[in-house]
């Protein structure tokens, strides 16, 4: 496996994967069926959420469960000023901004508190969005939802409309993939990373944990936004139904079992929100959420880095039989990037220094006083 | 009698080892203290006794091999750990506090004699006996840590560096109180101290650690007399 | 006047269950560390169990009583075969595996006893008494009476028994707990069913007017963790005080606000959140965190 990884490291061999990617990115479209083409752009839509979910959850330790909730105001902004004949861009950047700015809202409020409070403040969206939807008819069409359509291929590309909305979702979902991964390799995504490990150490370095937790967030929600436009552009119809609670945990199980922390995890996440639906129904259409359950529950506990973490677990094992110890950590805890400490679970033995002990311990939790 | 006995202990956190091979052994009513630096593993080797950390070796109590046991079983069998830090149940009050330390006991006489009798060792806390140990001052925190272990009716008790963070004064008490303690009920103790010149004052023998292993041994009065520990540990 | 009263009372009754749903929540929190998301649905699981004894010819009561048991078997097992490698680690990866729980449960739900509404009789008469002029259910009055009821036997048992004391021991210090002989593991579990029991509770009492569906409590579990955020994690009288503020609330709003209505009630309590943080901008938490450090 060695000779592999340096097979990988050299530059040429990461330029030549690219190129192949963007070759099969721009053939695939054109040679596929029509119903590969719309399932690869369902798979790109959700990939798009998971990884908004990833940055604000994977990345930054925060879970939430409103993500899908941002994906429909995004979906509904998009309708709504396609039904009203806005110009394209606009409603693209709408689309992004509202549910950006609602994003924003929430977290200044709901991060200001600690521990799980995001989680416990989003589980609350997709309850209040379903009636919220069905209640303001007049813009989302209430529960009949609201379709619109514009994303057919115009004649100049001579592509059929599955092959246009494909390179579109490409296209955009590509381009936020990229900003994306910049974002979280560089000095942002290290103070995430630090904000989730341990929030005191990271105020301790400066590092505001209450900033970085809305700012994650509020990329997610504008992420969401973009979720939600591609999602207009290749389903072409919206209803309350879409940001319900089942597809918000789906959402999140998606992100889990794709690979939490990871851009290549948000993209399997992707294809399991679309794909494991069709493939547990096909086993026993009562047992789906039974075996979405397991599916969640068995990666938690056999493989928490997600689907992705499947090749260091191997590697790991080869160098296990190499006589190469295993690390410490052994498999991290689900929701963990890879860059992520772990914080010990012991108390610092003797090489503390001896400090007045206060009345509280790290061994003790902490109590209201 | 030897009521504990280590022989070659070691202990890991995780992957680093923190104990090379500690040995000592513990006579029935005797006093034993661990000394030694910082980072010594003083601590690590109570733990090990008491089952909060990874250990190999040997470890045996009143001739039962105890080492790899759970805490709770450890405890259950006469063993008691005064840890460092104390270990306060911070939202109970003293006397609850106290009661926990009874809890595998069964005799509601004894328990409330013995809670009399912790009070009267450590008058500090019949005034503060409703408040709530988080209220509590730092040597009220160590009497209290120890008299939840005198409340367990244990044959060994595990003193983990109780003078760490309390006044010369208060740390000075505390010991007062455990020796007449341990003349009263002929409770065996294994002391970790910084501190020596209070560890000498209750122990009759003690081992020196360092990195992890026993460098020297020898009743108190040898001890006290060595030149390397009078300029290490007693101040010249 | 009389609405008015209706109103309070029938928010009480609905803020009585939030409270028991919550209370077990802030139990297995200050037991284990983490958020329990699947505590709502644990209940419904319960309630479904109770409807099987009721449809066997069990006596609601004792069929109640029942579930209640099994719940509590139910609980301890989770705590001990789910949950207990996660407590030590992250409480985000914690609260992902309740989640997974969360949908487990109610897959299975649906897949035993269908998705379908299923009716689920009244523990109290569905009459009606006249107090003060105004027109209130004997179902509301005893909603509230029997959850008020437990809350105080929860106390006794927490302060007054050696078990209680055990529990809360445990929840401070488990290693100090341990040191003084406490079986840690099991007092942990003995707390996730105490939860679980208390969840079971809440179920039989809400089932008879929501209908009994595998997501039934999924809208009283956002009440349950408002009432938790608002009330502060370690105080049971806050928690039991705010869930009964959200559900008069949410009462009075669904009446007296008109956009709020009856769909959007549960907006109510995510509006106090916020109108709190913003009086309160550190919360009602303090700077007392559940995350160990």
């Amino acid at each position: 496996m060695a000779t592999a990884t340096q097979f990988f490291a050299k530059p040429w061999v990461r330029w030549a994967i690219i190129g192949l990617v963007v070759v099969l990115m721009i053939v695939l479209p054109l040679i596929l069926p029509a119903f590969a083409n719309q399932t690869l752009a369902r798979i790109g839509v959700f990939a798009v959420a998971v990884l908004g979910l990833n940055v604000v959850m994977g990345y930054t330790g925060q879970v939430s469960l409103g993500q899908i909730f941002f994906v429909g105001v995004g979906a509904y902004v998009t309708a709504y000023g396609v039904n009203n004949d806005w110009n394209i861009a606009l409603v693209f950047i709408l689309a992004v901004l509202i549910p950006g700015v609602i994003g924003l809202l929430i977290a200044l409020a709901a991060a200001r508190l600690g521990g799980l409070a995001i989680a416990m403040v989003t589980i609350a969206l997709p309850l209040i969005g379903v009636p919220l939807a069905k209640r303001l008819s007049e813009f989302t069409g209430g529960s009949q939802g609201s379709s619109a359509r514009f994303s057919a291929a115009p004649e100049w590309t001579g592509l059929y409309d599955d092959q246009w909305q494909l390179y579109i979702v490409i296209a955009i979902a590509g381009i936020v993939f990229l900003l994306t991964r910049n974002l979280v390799h560089g000095k942002y995504g290290r103070a995430f990373a630090i904000v989730k490990g341990n929030e005191a150490v990271a105020s301790s370095m400066g590092i505001s944990p209450y900033r970085y937790k809305v700012l994650a967030f509020t990329i997610a929600s504008l992420i969401g936004g973009v979720s939600g436009f591609l999602y207009m552009v290749v389903v072409q119809y919206t209803s309350p139904e879409t940001m319900s609670f089942g597809h918000s945990i789906t959402l999140l199980a998606s992100m889990v079992i794709g690979g939490a922390g990871s851009i290549l995890g948000s993209l399997l996440g992707g294809a399991y929100y679309v794909l494991a639906p069709q493939l547990t129904n096909a086993v026993d259409s009562s047992l789906t959420a039974v075996l979405q359950g397991v599916i969640l529950l068995v990666i938690l506990f056999v493989l928490p880095g997600g689907l992705v973490s499947l090749p260091r677990l191997w590697r790991r094992r080869k160098n296990e039989h190499r006589g190469m110890p295993a690390g410490g950590a052994g498999s991290a805890q689900a929701a963990t990037a890879t860059i992520a400490p772990t914080a010990p679970a012991y108390v610092v033995p003797d090489t503390s220094a001896p400090e007045p002990i206060p009345p509280t311990q790290s061994q003790e939790k902490r109590q209201d006083t | 009698m030897t009521l504990l006995e280590l022989t070659e202990v070691t202990a890991f956190y995780g992957p680093v080892q923190v104990l090379e091979g500690v040995s000592l052994s513990v006579p029935d009513e005797g006093a034993v203290g661990i000394l030694g630096a910082n980072g010594a593993g003083k601590t690590t080797t109570l733990r090990a006794i008491s089952g909060t950390v990874r250990a190999g070796g040997k470890i045996v109590f009143d001739g039962k091999d105890i080492r790899g046991m759970r805490p709770d079983k450890v405890a259950a069998l006469g063993i008691a750990h005064v840890p460092e830090g104390r270990g306060t149940l911070a939202g109970l009050t003293v006397r609850e506090n106290l009661k926990v330390g009874a809890y595998l006991r069964k005799d509601r006489k004894g328990i409330d004699a013995d809670i009399e009798y912790c009070l009267d060792l450590f008058p500090n806390l019949k005034e503060r006996i409703k408040s709530h140990g988080s209220a509590l001052s730092g040597g009220e925190q160590q009497m209290l840590a120890v008299a939840r272990a005198v409340m367990a009716k244990p044959r060994l008790m595990l003193l983990d560096e109780a003078s760490l963070g309390l006044a010369p004064s208060t740390a000075k008490n505390v010991y007062q109180a455990i020796g007449r303690l341990r003349k009263e009920s002929g409770i065996a103790m294994l002391v970790v101290e910084q501190n020596a010149n209070l560890a000498f004052t209750l122990v009759d023998t003690a081992t020196v650690l360092e990195t992890g292993r026993n460098v020297l041994t020898g009743t108190s009065a040898e001890l006290k007399g060595m030149d390397e520990i009078r300029r290490a540990y007693l101040g010249g | 006047m009389g609405t008015f009263i209706q109103l309070v009372i029938d928010g009480l009754s609905a803020g009585s269950i939030y409270a028991a749903l919550a209370l077990a929540i802030v139990l297995v929190n200050q037991a284990t560390g983490l958020i329990n998301f699947a505590q709502g649905g644990m209940a419904v699981l319960a309630a479904y169990f109770a409807y099987s004894f009721i449809q066997w010819g069990v006596p609601l009561i004792l069929a109640i009583l029942l579930s209640i048991l099994v719940s509590f078997v139910l609980g301890a097992l989770i705590e001990r075969f789910l949950m207990r490698r996660f407590e030590q680690g992250d409480p985000d990866t914690a609260v992902v595996v309740t989640i997974g729980l969360l949908t487990l449960i109610t897959g299975l739900c649906g897949w035993i006893w269908s998705f379908n509404n299923l009716q689920f009789p009244s523990l109290f008469p569905v009459q009606n008494v006249n107090i003060l002029g105004a027109v209130v259910s004997i179902r509301s009055i005893g909603t509230t009476l029997v959850i008020v009821g437990i809350m105080i036997l929860l106390q006794l048992l927490f302060i007054g028994t050696k078990l209680g004391l055990a529990l809360r021991a445990v929840a401070v210090n488990p290693q100090s707990a341990a040191f003084s002989g406490l079986p840690v593991g099991r007092l942990l579990m003995v707390g996730w069913g105490l939860a679980a029991g208390l969840g079971a509770i809440a179920g039989a009492l809400i089932a008879p007017s929501q209908t009994l569906t595998p997501g039934m409590m999924d809208a009283a579990l956002v009440y349950a963790l408002a009432a938790v955020i608002l009330g502060g994690m370690s105080s049971p009288i806050g928690v039991v005080l705010a869930a009964w503020m959200i559900g008069v609330l949410e009462n009075l709003a669904a009446v007296y606000v008109p956009f709020i209505g009856y769909d959007l009630k549960i907006a109510v309590p995510f509006i106090l959140i916020f109108i709190v943080l913003i009086v309160r901008p550190q919360g009602l938490f303090g700077r007392k965190e559940v995350v160990r450090v």
